[in-house]
């Protein structure tokens, strides 16, 4: 095992149950109450290809999947080819002898085994999560329970196929990863499904989108609970319907979200430019691929940074964020719903497939969240855009006898389109008001993650990138100080004056360096080194604790 | 007008066919006062064009959005609390180029909102090009030598993807488009209005007046009512259809509003908790 973490990986073509045997693997690490960290490496494409999903368990808090497996399972031979160096020290590969021959594995013919059962191919799956069961000692009968709880389907078949393989695999590695229980089970949830959960602990009534990989999870998940929180949830015809559909709803004072990623978002900007002069409260999640324009719709990337923090034309507040952890994606997203409420404008949560589509076992304080409270008009005539101290005007919903007019024109304090020289000039500074407004907020809570190191070089990361780094950090037993920024936009440089002139370092997922341009720009950080991973996949602690000790 | 006229500088050419479509929306929403409707309830959504600026002139809240955009922040008001009433106003190059796929969408899912489509036939704004509903060989300034491109017929085609209430009207005559907003109106379910009129640097209220004719008798099924969309010419008004099917919000939530009887903050933390184990 690499240090104290053990590290599963399961591969094969899409169809054949690649990522739900993952998935039960976590759930088994978590059952036990071990730390999991999941990764599915997919394909955009319904059958065929290679897909894998890694399992990385520690009783430790683990922030990545290592790509160097303990125990790996081989559906099909471009499998064994595609992970011939994914092999720790120690490791076993499991491969399907009914396609070919291995000799560096142990060959088990899930093939002529399933082929006496009707979903043959669907239980390869159920024949890794066997094997994965031998390995780490788990009893014939807990391995039953969990097949029968995580395989609803022809059960009494998939039993007897994984007693099957379980036997077969016996003298070759029962109980030769032994894995300690940890202290209590935790919830196994991925980043996507943080957000939506925050976003609905924050207030969420409305969510509009329209399906893009990495952010239709949210799409699926917030539609499958729309009953059960009282949400309206929609799968709009473009993402230029879903963000315009959202700002109606906002109008009505429903707390309104949107979620795509790159491509979606470009259609989505004029939205955003709608809801800096209309001065709507928007939340949008970027979840980001790698691009341009369709680029490489299953993998990951940090690409979208410059695009987020200027999306939409015209001068506006922008709020951006992007959560470090799953954990933070909770909180953070029902935190920007209450900010696009407090300071109306649009907010946008970047992140990326990385954190989206991972699952980790998490620790939350579920009821530690925002509420989003806006300020109200209370009486008296009304004016939408009322002129005030901080640039923030009442909000008033209807039905109400006031008129409440929202403008995409550019317009006076009743909402009424306005070429006045002067009334343009005002309803700017106005608006800029709430930069300064929002600054003096976010001087009062966590907009920047700072954990102090012994080591005098600074590494500064963000979104998922901070949690590759941890674990690279942890691998490689290095102790330089971590900087996080969860706020981009306004971005918190007044958190970062001391490290400017110190020697920093960034890691980033982006070929033009993005974050640490903004670094440079908006907080001066002199940054001696950038290391960029820009091939779609993320960093491997190992790998990146390697780059990262050749610099520091 | 009892308030319904807010104090803004009208902008309109004199004599444009968006001084009638202004007067008979006031008058049948006051008509539908009358009936019990309340005026606070509605709200009003517009693109950007000429027929939008009728959103300044009229005192009622709402969301003057982006071009072709008004039928998407339609749907999304009345998604979010299906109590409200939404009138939508759109061009015929708004609603029919920009903004197709939103105009088709929101009638095939029969939101429960009106479309109005003030149709001058042009897109006078920007200064006269050729619109989703130009016949060919109309010079402008993008297409010097003539438009070559046919026109959609609006009707058939809003009939065709779903709407379940189908009207043409005429700026030209107050009484006719007033009755026939307030049917569209008080119809659950998408209602849709083209509504003829000149604007006046392009054409004259005499191309019209001589043309325009009342539809005989109302079709009864949805193929009676595409056949005659076809069969008659594009000034013929009346209500070409009208049928009841399922409006969208019904479908989506059934007789809940997600704003009136939204989880507490309690409420949700609980259910989270569960969710979690």
């Amino acid at each position: 095992m690499v240090n104290d973490v053990f590290t599963f990986l399961v591969g094969g073509k899409a169809g054949e149950g690649v990522k739900k045997a993952g998935s039960v693997a976590a759930h088994i690490f978590a059952s036990i109450g071990q730390r999991v960290f999941q990764m599915d490496d997919y394909m955009s494409l319904i059958r065929g290809g290679h897909n894998f999903s890694i399992v990385s368990t520690s009783t430790r808090w683990i922030t990545s999947h290592y790509m160097k497996a303990d125990l790996l399972v081989n559906f099909d031979k471009r499998s064994c080819e595609t992970h011939i160096n994914d092999v720790a020290d120690g490791g076993i590969v499991f491969y399907n002898s009914d396609e070919h021959e291995d000799v560096n594995g142990v060959g088990i013919p899930f093939s002529s085994e399933a082929e006496k059962y009707p979903m043959k191919n669907l239980m390869y799956g159920v024949g890794a999560v066997a094997i994965l069961s031998s390995a780490i000692g788990m009893k014939k009968e807990q391995m039953n329970q969990s097949i029968k709880n995580q395989y609803p389907r022809g059960i009494e078949n998939n039993i007897e196929y994984a007693n099957t393989i379980y036997e077969m695999v016996k003298d070759e590695c029962y109980g030769k990863f032994i894995l300690s229980k940890g202290e209590k089970q935790r919830p196994l949830i991925t980043g996507n499904e943080a957000i939506c959960l925050g976003a609905i602990a924050g207030g969420l009534n409305t969510y509009y989108g329209y399906p893009m990989t990495p952010a239709s999870s949210i799409l699926h998940f917030l539609a499958e609970q729309a009953e059960n929180f009282g949400l309206a949830v929609v799968h709009a015809e473009s993402e230029l319907a879903a963000i315009n559909m959202a700002i109606g709803s906002a109008f009505t004072g429903a707390r309104s979200m949107v979620g795509t990623s790159g491509g979606g978002f470009s259609l989505m900007t004029e939205g955003i430019s709608l809801a800096g002069i209309t001065e709507t409260p928007l939340l949008c999640i970027l979840s980001m691929r790698p691009g341009p324009a369709t680029g490489v719709p299953t993998y990951t990337e940090q690409a979208d940074l410059s695009f987020a923090l200027s999306a939409g034309h015209g001068d506006f507040l922008r709020i951006v964020a992007s959560p470090g952890t799953i954990e933070e994606a909770y909180y953070l997203t029902a935190e920007m719903l209450d900010l696009a409420w407090k300071f109306q404008t649009p907010a946008i949560l970047l992140t990326e497939k990385q954190l989206s589509e991972s699952s980790m076992t998490i620790d939350l304080d579920v009821s530690k969240v925002k509420w989003s409270e806006p300020r109200m008009h209370k009486k008296g005539d009304y004016k939408r855009y009322a002129f005030t101290d901080d640039g923030i005007s009442p909000l008033l919903f209807p039905p109400s006898n006031e008129i409440n007019k929202w403008n995409s024109y550019e317009h006076d304090e009743l909402g009424i389109t306005t070429e006045n020289a002067d009334m343009i000039a005002k309803m700017h500074e106005k608006r800029n008001d709430k930069v300064n407004a929002l600054v003096n907020h976010m001087k009062k809570i966590k907009s920047v993650n700072i954990i102090c190191g012994e080591h005098p070089t600074n590494i500064f990361a963000y979104g998922s990138t901070y949690m590759s780094v941890l674990e690279a950090l942890k691998y490689g037993n290095l102790n330089p100080t971590i900087v996080q920024p969860i706020y981009l936009s306004p971005f918190p440089s007044w958190e970062l004056e001391q490290f400017k002139e110190q020697d920093n370092i960034v890691v980033e997922q982006s070929i033009s360096g993005q974050f640490t341009n903004l670094l440079t720009e908006k907080a001066g950080i002199n940054v001696r080194i950038t290391i960029k991973r820009y091939d779609g996949r993320p960093f491997d602690p190992i790998e990146l604790s390697k780059k990262i000790s050749e610099v520091l | 007008m009892e308030n319904l006229r807010t104090d803004a500088e009208i902008t309109w050419c004199t004599g444009c066919g968006n001084f009638a479509i202004l007067t008979s929306v006031e008058q049948a929403i006051i008509q539908l006062e009358n009936k019990g409707i309340k005026r606070h309830e509605i709200l009003i959504t517009a693109g950007i064009g000429c027929h939008a600026k009728i959103f300044d002139y009229l005192n009622l809240s709402g969301i003057y959005g982006l071009h072709g955009r008004n039928s998407s922040n339609a749907e999304g008001m009345k998604i979010a609390n299906p109590d409200l009433k939404i009138l939508s106003f759109s061009g015929d190059g708004n609603g029919l180029g920009e903004g197709l796929a939103h105009t088709l969408y929101a009638a095939k899912r029969n939101q429960d909102i009106t479309l109005i489509l003030h149709n001058n036939n042009v897109y006078a704004l920007t200064t006269g090009q050729f619109s989703s509903l130009t016949e060919p060989g109309w010079k402008g300034p993008s297409t010097p030598r003539g438009s070559f491109e046919i026109p959609f017929n609006a009707i058939s085609l809003l009939i065709e993807v779903g709407a379940t209430f189908v009207a043409r009207s005429y700026a030209g005559d107050i009484k006719h488009l007033t009755d026939t907003l307030i049917k569209a109106i008080e119809h659950e379910g998408f209602s849709f209005i083209e509504v003829l009129q000149p604007a006046m640097p392009y054409h004259k209220w005499e191309e019209f007046k001589d043309k325009v004719e009342v539809i005989d008798n109302k079709p009864r099924t949805k193929e009676e009512a595409l056949t005659l969309a076809r069969a008659l010419h594009k000034f013929t008004i009346g209500v070409f259809y009208q049928a009841n099917r399922q409006v969208y919000h019904k479908g989506l939530y059934g007789d809940y509003n997600p704003l009136e009887n939204k989880l507490s903050r309690n409420e949700r933390i609980d259910k989270i908790r569960k969710i979690l184990g």
